[in-house]
């Protein structure tokens, strides 16, 4: 059913590798999604697992030693990989906008909020001050800043953390986006603002005919806003399927391990699952499968050879050779 | 900009900086009706009498000088040389007067120049990094193993004599620290998320430059230039002190130092005979530097990062 949506943004075979002094570190090694209109994916995984470098990849954001050296970004059928810098930078804040981690330090700590938001509507929209300013007092207004014919003169040390993001959310959102890509919007925030800042991201999106990538390592705000959800771990897509499915189907060991390890309110647990071992040094994966050392699963196929992304039903993708032994073990949880 | 103010103002040191540079303000906008021109150039400073010895404060126009002005159909209301003559008869407090102008001038326009190019380079320099960072900065290292004073006297010298030389040497080796400066707080801001930010929204590089980095690191090069117009001035002064700086007779202070560099010691038996030609040209000089630094010296407390917290 969700196919015959039409396609917004396509990866395939994604790879961003940093050429540092101590070897090449593939931070994404191969990864491929795509996202459909008006579609929310959300990409999971844990502090260093690729996943902000694949939105940075997307927006062609990243500086050296920072590369990517192989696959193609597909936006409406265009490669991104093949634009130049001065056609890629009509495109970021017009046709991809982002929303940034924190949201004190992504706002410019001298300039106005007005000014802010205005900058990138009169460099794409070619109006004036006044009008800009005018279009920003009703984005203020839109994202729930109360006073915004005030706020839009304030400087972003008078905004509290949480205005500051909805200011962030307005800059994003200003010049109508087609994609829209989240960096972990909520992680800064305490858990009161997280749930308004989640509230008003999903009723924007209601209007905002766009799409949206929430990356973020909160299975908690995946689950509030997600359709589909790509679950990383070493620089690769682990599992790929709608939300569901993984929630209710884990068929990866870290996915499984991941669902385990945080409470629920539909079960309970004497004591909350731990993922042994320690996320892999990028400059040392292990041979065969990267989960391989800190997996339970793991059989010696595991260390020698590395398991391909395959589809177990529909729309369903596993990178594991022991997913059936995983889908039986989730069934006597879940 | 209000709170900088207030705070320059309600500091002892900087107060005293600010009286003074007030004062000499006050000196160089009203120079032609202190003391009005007597040639058609006004930098010019007019001589009081042929004598070659300075002559003391208080003396009049010698008759012959007086008849020349006339002849000339000059109005000369100024007879007196109130702080004394320098060698040749020129007139101390005249140069004084206009010497504030001149000062000014070379502060300034060096210092603004100079900054100019540093702050061009240096954050041309540091944004877009690799090659074009190289390139650059190791011209500024060439430039910056001259010895400043030397450098300077060398290109005045090829380029003649005259105060836009003085100035086009000056700025040809003073433009590197701020450079420097500003090279290393770009350097450190440019990593911060807002500009990535701002990139994301698609601002060009050259705004990014000007409307997120500069104003975020501006403020000590804007102390450093503060600190820079008085070393400037003792430069040019200095240049000129050493006969390659303005031309003789020119309201200069350094040049009416260099006048006063035969009779620093007077006569023997009275050394302090020649106080004059020396000593007033030189309170200025030191006045003039000592206004600019106390006031520099108040910015970068003021505009030092680690107090801004508070802003």
């Amino acid at each position: 059913m969700k196919n015959n949506k039409k396609t917004i943004l396509e990866i395939k075979d994604l790879k961003t590798h940093f050429f540092t002094e101590d070897g090449v570190v593939k931070a994404v090694d191969g990864v491929d999604f795509k996202v459909y209109e008006g579609e929310t994916l959300g990409i999971v995984g844990e502090s260093g697992c690729g996943k902000s470098v694949t939105a940075f990849s997307i927006m062609q954001l990243l500086d050296y030693p920072g590369k990517t050296v192989g696959g193609k970004i597909l936006f409406k059928g265009e490669d991104l990989l093949e634009k130049s810098e001065a056609e890629m930078r009509k495109m970021r804040g017009k046709d991809i906008a982002m929303i940034f981690q924190e949201p004190m330090t992504a706002l410019n700590p001298v300039l106005t909020i007005g000014f802010q938001i205005s900058e990138s509507l009169r460099m794409h929209f070619k109006i004036n001050k006044t009008e800009a300013m005018k279009k920003s007092i009703e984005l203020l207004d839109k994202v729930g800043i109360p006073a915004p014919e005030q706020r839009v003169n304030e400087y972003p040390h008078q905004l509290s953390g949480g205005m500051r993001q909805r200011a962030m959310i307005a800059m994003a959102l200003s010049c109508d986006p087609i994609l829209l890509i989240a960096d972990e919007p909520t992680t800064a925030l305490d858990v009161t603002i997280q749930a308004q800042i989640l509230e008003l991201m999903k009723s924007l999106l209601r209007d905002f005919n766009g799409s949206l990538i929430m990356i973020t390592h909160d299975l908690g705000v995946i689950a509030e806003i997600a359709d589909r959800i790509a679950v990383m771990y070493a620089g690769k897509i682990v599992e790929y399927a709608d939300k569901k499915t993984i929630f209710h189907n884990p068929s990866h060991p870290y996915t499984f391990g991941l669902l385990t390890s945080i409470p629920r309110l539909d079960m309970e647990v004497e004591r909350l699952n731990v993922i042994p071992g320690i996320v892999p040094n990028p400059l040392h994966f292990p041979d065969g499968c990267k989960f391989n050392t800190r997996c339970k699963f793991a059989t010696n196929k595991c260390r020698e050879e590395e398991p391909v992304l395959n589809e177990l039903e529909n729309g369903h993708l596993v990178r594991c050779w022991h997913s059936d032994k995983v889908i039986e073990e989730a069934k006597k949880i879940f | 900009m209000n709170r900088i103010l207030k705070k320059l103002f309600s500091n002892a040191t900087s107060l005293i900086g600010i009286i003074l540079l007030v004062f000499f303000i006050v000196i160089a906008v009203f120079a032609p009706m202190i003391t009005p021109p007597l040639s058609d150039d006004p930098y010019q400073i007019p001589r009081m009498s042929w004598d070659v010895n300075p002559q003391p404060p208080g003396s009049s126009m010698s008759e012959d000088m007086r008849e020349i002005y006339l002849f000339m159909e000059k109005d000369v209301k100024w007879d007196k040389a109130i702080c004394g003559t320098a060698e040749g008869g020129y007139d101390i407090f005249y140069g004084l007067i206009w010497g504030t102008r001149t000062a000014f001038k070379i502060g300034i326009i060096t210092v603004f120049i100079s900054m100019l190019i540093g702050i061009i380079l240096g954050s041309v320099s540091a944004y877009f990094g690799s090659w074009i960072d190289e390139v650059l900065m190791r011209i500024t290292d060439i430039f910056l193993s001259f010895p400043f004073l030397v450098a300077a006297m060398v290109l005045t010298t090829v380029l003649g004599r005259g105060l836009d030389k003085v100035m086009i040497a000056l700025i040809s080796f003073g433009w590197m620290g701020y450079a420097r400066l500003i090279r290393g707080s770009i350097l450190a801001t440019k990593e911060e998320t807002y500009v990535m930010a701002a990139k994301a929204l698609g601002v060009k590089d050259a705004k990014i430059i000007w409307k997120h980095l500069l104003p975020n690191t501006i403020f000590p090069v804007m102390v450093q230039g503060s600190m820079n117009i008085g070393s400037m001035v003792i430069t040019a002064a200095a240049l000129s002190f050493l006969g390659v700086g303005a031309p003789v007779g020119y309201a200069d202070w350094g040049q009416m130092v260099s006048f006063a560099r035969n009779w620093i010691i007077g006569s023997p038996g009275n050394a302090g005979q020649y106080w004059y030609a020396v000593f007033y040209p030189g309170i200025f000089i030191v006045l003039f530097v000592l206004s600019w630094n106390l006031i520099g010296d108040t910015l970068r407390d003021i505009l030092d990062p680690r107090l801004r917290g508070e802003l």
